[in-house]
């Protein structure tokens, strides 16, 4: 009977089907480990490039780094200007005479987790020592690698482009090669030495692509090191899934560090202080759900799944009436956190384009007819500082008297502008190209951007692009315009104002391709001075430059908003967020 | 037989190379250029250079389609640019997950679309077919997104009887994570399969020898189920068997608002992000498993149907 | 599932005798359904031509009121409410018609004549011809259709004339099947063979004699069309790849899968219920279209 052999061909394809399904899933099946309720549950909303200090160039990479690895230095969980303190150092570094050598000095008795890659010690992690500082900054330099973090000692440190171009010519790195600028002194005291004076250094060492790592993992695990992280952090990898999530247990060997006891005004009284000096982490395990889509997100967190959460921008309606938490949070007393981030968004002109580059009137004019306001409600829920100038609030160099006066809404203004420009009315100005992303928030800026510049006769063409090919107009000069947003390496307005120095064009960070020799001058005797108040009005008097020439429009300075649950202490924002979730601590009374 | 095998295996080295070359062109040749994406905001013309050497995008294109087809041939894809992560690691690992969402889901649509597709073509005409086809084209005809959304809010959130979204991989755990995708899943396919097993079963009905059958005075259930169903099945289960190889696919948007780690999730990161030796991979892949589905088709019909001649 | 070209492959050849256009007609002029849903179908038609034209719902992209104001009697703009800019969601449903049947259009004139003439050299001539024609669309068809958009949008750019290429140039495939497959049947047909003996050309062969014979395929294969490039719009935009600058309705569901959490779900059924019977229409007259120009089927 024919159709009763397919009939049992259907049935055994069927089984052979669901038999390779539970083989497959049944590899990949773990255990679940029994939730101990000290389990800080956080989300990532973006995926992340695994757990490795080279290539965590991202917000969300350098979180998971953060909690794994740890760098010399890092910044004061409390204080507020964001301050640099020892991690790994012993003491902050000391700089040389010739301002180009920093000595620092190692804390005594780091140890690394525990990893089979230690097969010296059958698994128990070792002391980290002057040579592993070493070897994390020539890591940084293989090229091999395309380390993300390459830029931050590229040209900087005495050799290490010699080691780097020998290494590329010679299709492998030499680990023992020695470099110059990279000098041990002792088993605790490694030298750094650089090709010029930089008080920016310091900020380098902190960041998460210069946490610490051991040569034995990197060497036993190869490319896989992203997924089998070996660092001296307070949380140790538990499981990683780089699709969906990645749990931590506490680091059983981590060193005595305690919760600090000195804050801003204002922190005792919000009970930050109640656990100075109480041994860190807090918590036993830290969950980290990976959710890209807002709504699982948000809903996930109203269910109290997800102890701390960003507020998407559509759902600030329901989570905040005026500036406050709405009724329906406070009666779950979920906490508000607000903060500045360190950042500005603007609208970029290419001065390399013939019209919009060489006609600084017509930038003025563009500048003045966008209605920043009326963008921020619109977009931000009012979430947002109007920019004035390109240094953030909670900078050096940032002046809140300060307006600029081509971001004062003012369409007659801008009209008039428009005419000394050439163009009355637009005329004789032509059709102007936009750059864009093709994601719904990009299309709907666009769509702002269009109707704001209508009532100056200007039209846009607008050009779509995929992030590849965006990235790849911009360093190639293409374009007339475009919106773009910047935020902090670390936090120095020095990091803002190296987007308009001329030696930065693109391919680098400066996209407005500016370049003004006044403006060049001013930014490299900056360079060479430390944070002073004669610096800060010298940051000032350039940002009077940058408004006169008007290379971007300055748009905004966004704020976070974060919300926790109840049951979690010692929460603060913070912009450079890495390395900080040893401090949270669960109250476990106030969890179901 | 074996030769017949063997020969169909031959005739589809050209497909698969066809599909490289189609996949080839519109990724690596038309495509953008995914340096500047990689080399990050501080970026300097020497480090570009660098960059594109250490990828070998400076390379020729042949030279860079030679290697391609070494990647089908070794399921060796690269690295992705977006999570770094081994391609054929992410693929090995998406499968579990998108299969115990697939095929449950698979099994049960297939089964509720037999039974209800049965019914109505036994009721053909009648009211009761008439209502169930309007049922079905109105299913198919709203978007799977607004499933997904009111689901996920309704039933999830207010209601509490699914989790909200995630996944976790213990054998009896990820079930109460797959369970409203399934049903969603079951809910949107429903009507295809529906109607599709209806206009098979009809078109076996207006045969000459079914009308041979009444008129020698069967009566209609024996015909139906004894001339109609027993023939019916082959077109049924073609088109079942077709799909088996696409589940792997998994789905886009189900797997991406549950968090379920699947392959479908994954490409549609990779689109998001623009990871193109993600996308390149998955299609890739795909497209073999869609080629090599047919093939394991057919060559089992040679097997059971002797009206399949070999040619 | 693509079942669609599978069953109409299946299809037997027609008995000849009566016209089959008028025999169809006929038929079809008794099924009230069929009536309902071509009147729907033209309704959309007339609508996108006039928004086309600028007769109606122009411009869309004007201010009617405030920020996601909520559907309201007070005029004809603001009966579906308005979006993030304050614009009449009502007008953009209306636009939004306009670019899906010019998608649905297009995408047809595309592939129409690529997948008659491909199928019908292919079944006429046979031989090699045949074989590079079955390689091309078996290496097309293997790739998995979105896989394929995704991919031609990728090469193409963003935009609308992407979508019309990229649609256009993949839906061809199935339409190519089915009339290589007639030729086939045809080709030693008497009549073919009758025409042949009087001297006509291949040409005149392909297009005079066997193409009309088998034209209906192309009409059933219409309907089917609008369908999935309708709805490989919405998905293309929903994936950030679609159309740019005007207000498709895949655009407007991307925005709104946004907006539904803050309760704007105005956006999202305006965009539904304009696809909703657009869709409908043509997934039910191309039923009614098979079963009657098919007379085996009833």
């Amino acid at each position: 009977m024919k159709t009763l052999n397919l009939r049992k061909l259907v049935s055994s394809l069927t089984l052979v089907a669901l038999a390779t399904g539970s083989v497959l899933i049944g590899s990949a099946c773990t255990t679940k480990r029994a939730d101990s309720g000290n389990t800080l549950n956080l989300v990532s909303t973006a995926k992340i490039k695994g757990i490795d200090p080279a290539h965590a160039d991202d917000l969300y990479s350098g979180l998971e780094v953060g909690r794994v690895f740890e760098g010399l230095l890092q910044y004061s969980y409390l204080k507020r200007p964001y301050v640099l303190e020892p991690l790994l150092a012993e003491s902050m570094p000391e700089m040389g005479a010739d301002g180009k050598t920093y000595t620092i000095h190692l804390k005594k008795g780091v140890l690394f987790q525990d990893d089979k890659a230690f097969k010296a010690t059958q698994g128990k992690g070792r002391e980290m020592t002057a040579e592993d500082v070493v070897f994390t900054f020539k890591r940084l330099a293989d090229p091999k690698l395309s380390s993300a973090g390459w830029w931050l000692i590229d040209g900087k440190i005495v050799g290490i482009n010699e080691w780097h171009d020998a290494a590329t010519k010679a299709g492998k790195a030499d680990y023992a090669a020695a470099v110059e600028g990279l000098k041990v002194i002792d088993p605790h005291t490694v030298q750094i030495k650089l090709n010029q004076h930089s008080f920016q250094f310091l900020y380098t060492l902190a960041m998460p692509q210069a946490g610490i790592v051991p040569h034995e993992a990197v060497e036993l695990y190869g490319d896989e090191f992203l997924n089998h992280p070996v660092g001296t952090g307070p949380f140790k990898l538990e499981d990683f899934n780089p699709a969906s999530k990645i749990s931590y247990v506490r680091n059983p060997t981590y060193r005595k560090e305690v919760f600090p006891s000195e804050g801003e005004a204002g922190d005792k009284e919000a009970g930050l202080l109640a656990d100075a000096g109480k041994p860190l982490p807090f918590a036993d395990r830290v969950v980290v759900q990976i959710i890209t889509e807002t709504q699982p997100q948000w809903l996930n967190f109203l269910q109290g799944k997800l102890d701390v959460s960003p507020i998407p921008k559509d759902n600030f309606a329901q989570a905040i009436v005026g500036q406050e938490l709405s009724p329906e949070l406070k009666a779950k007393n979920m906490k508000l956190h607000k903060m500045a981030q360190i950042e500005v968004t603007h609208t970029t002109f290419n001065m390399a384009d013939p019209i919009v580059g060489k006609n600084r009137l017509l930038r003025q004019a563009i500048s003045t007819a966008f209605d920043q306001t009326a963008y921020n409600e619109t977009f931000y829920n009012g979430r947002a500082i109007e920019a004035q100038g390109p240094i953030p609030p909670g900078l050096a160099g940032y002046d809140p008297s300060f307006k600029n006066p081509y971001r004062q809404f003012n369409l007659a203004k801008a009209k008039e502008l428009m005419s000394k420009a050439g163009y009355p009315e637009g005329k004789g100005l032509p059709v102007l190209e936009y750059l864009t992303l093709a994601d719904s928030t990009s299309r709907q800026g666009t769509e702002f951007f269009e109707r704001a510049l209508a009532p100056l006769g200007i039209k846009l063409k607008v050009s779509t692009f995929s992030w590849p090919e965006f990235n790849a107009a911009l360093k190639n000069k293409k374009g007339q315009m475009w919106s773009f947003a910047w935020g902090a390496d670390y936090p120095d307005a020095e990091n803002f104002l190296q987007l308009f120095y001329s030696k930065n064009m693109s391919p680098g960070p400066n996209d407005s391709n500016y370049s003004n020799p006044e403006f060049d001058r001013m930014y490299e005797k900056s360079l060479t001075m430390k944070d002073s108040p004669e610096r800060t009005a010298l940051y000032q008097s350039m940002v009077k430059v940058l408004v006169e020439d008007c290379p971007w429009i300055f748009d905004a300075h966004r704020l976070a908003f974060t919300l926790t649950q109840p049951w979690i202490k010692n929460y603060k924002p913070h912009d450079l967020d890495h390395g900080r979730s040893k401090y949270l601590r669960i109250d476990g009374s106030l969890k179901k | 037989m074996f030769v017949h095998i063997v020969r169909k295996l031959i005739g589809v080295i050209p497909i698969i190379f066809g599909v490289a070359l189609v996949i080839f062109i519109l990724l690596n040749v038309v495509g953008g250029d995914p340096t500047y994406q990689m080399v990050g905001k501080h970026a300097t013309v020497h480090q570009i250079e660098e960059l594109r050497h250490e990828y070998g995008f400076d390379l020729p294109k042949p030279v860079q389609f030679v290697q391609y087809l070494k990647q089908i041939v070794t399921f060796d894809y690269g690295r992705s640019y977006a999570t770094k992560q081994r391609i054929s690691d992410m693929i090995v690992g998406g499968i579990g997950p998108t299969l115990t969402l697939a095929i449950p889901a698979f099994i049960l649509t297939t089964f509720i679309a037999l039974c209800i597709g049965l019914l109505v073509a036994y009721y053909r005409g009648k009211w009761i077919d008439k209502v169930t086809v309007v049922f079905c084209v109105f299913g198919m005809s709203l978007s799977s997104l607004a499933y997904i959304l009111f689901g996920q809010y309704f039933f999830a959130y207010k209601l509490g009887w699914f989790p909200i979204s995630g996944y976790e991989s213990g054998m009896l755990e990820r079930f109460q994570y797959v369970a409203m995708p399934i049903l969603i899943w079951v809910i949107v396919s429903l009507g295809y399969d529906v109607r599709f097993f209806r206009t098979a079963i009809l078109e076996e009905t207006n045969q000459d020898y079914v009308r041979t059958a009444r008129a020698k005075g069967l009566t209609e259930p024996r015909v139906f189920f004894k001339h109609v169903l027993k023939n019916s099945m082959v077109p049924i289960v073609t088109n079942i068997v077709i799909e088996i190889p696409l589940l792997i696919l998994g789905s886009f948007l189900l797997e991406s608002f549950f968090g379920i780690p699947g392959l479908g999730s994954i490409t549609m990161d990779a689109i998001h992000n623009s990871d193109f030796p993600v996308i390149k991979a998955m299609t890739t892949l795909q497209s073999l498993l869609f080629i090599f589905g047919n093939l394991a088709t057919d060559v089992i019909y040679t097997l059971v149907d002797p009206r399949v001649k070999l040619s | 599932m693509s079942t669609a070209s599978a069953t109409t492959a299946d299809l037997k050849p027609m008995p000849q005798g009566r016209s089959l256009m008028s025999d169809a007609l006929a038929r079809l002029k008794k099924d009230r359904l069929a009536i309902l849903c071509t009147a729907i179908i033209v309704i959309y038609a007339l609508i996108a031509l006039a928004a086309q034209f600028g007769l109606i719902a122009t411009p869309w992209d004007v201010v009617v009121g405030k920020a996601y104001q909520p559907p309201s009697f007070d005029s004809l703009p603001l009966c579906l409410g308005t979006d993030i800019f304050g614009r009449s969601v009502f007008y953009k449903v209306i636009h939004g018609t306009r670019i899906a049947m010019s998608v649905g259009l297009v995408a047809s004139l595309i592939s129409i004549p690529i997948g008659v003439f491909l199928g019908a050299i292919a079944g006429y001539f046979g031989g090699w011809i045949d074989e590079l024609v079955v390689w091309f669309y078996t290496t097309l068809s293997s790739i998995p259709n979105i896989m394929l958009l995704v991919a031609i949008t990728f090469a193409l750019g963003k935009g609308l004339t992407a979508i019309y290429f990229a649609l256009g140039s993949t839906a061809w495939i199935g339409l190519a099947r089915v009339i290589r497959g007639e030729f086939i049947k045809h080709k030693n047909r008497d009549y073919v063979i009758a025409a042949d003996s009087l001297g006509a050309t291949h040409a005149s062969r392909i297009f005079k004699h066997i193409l009309p014979n088998v034209s209906h395929f192309v009409i059933i294969n219409l309907s089917l069309q609008f369908v999935s490039a309708i709805k490989s719009e919405v998905i293309l935009s929903f994936l950030g790849l679609g159309v740019q600058g005007q207000p498709s309705w895949g655009v407007m569901i991307d925005d709104a899968k946004l907006e539904l959490s803050r309760g704007v779900w105005w956006q999202l059924a305006g965009a539904t219920i304009g696809m909703f019977f657009v869709v409908l229409a043509f997934n039910i007259l191309g039923d009614s279209l098979r079963d009657a120009l098919d007379p085996k089927i009833k």
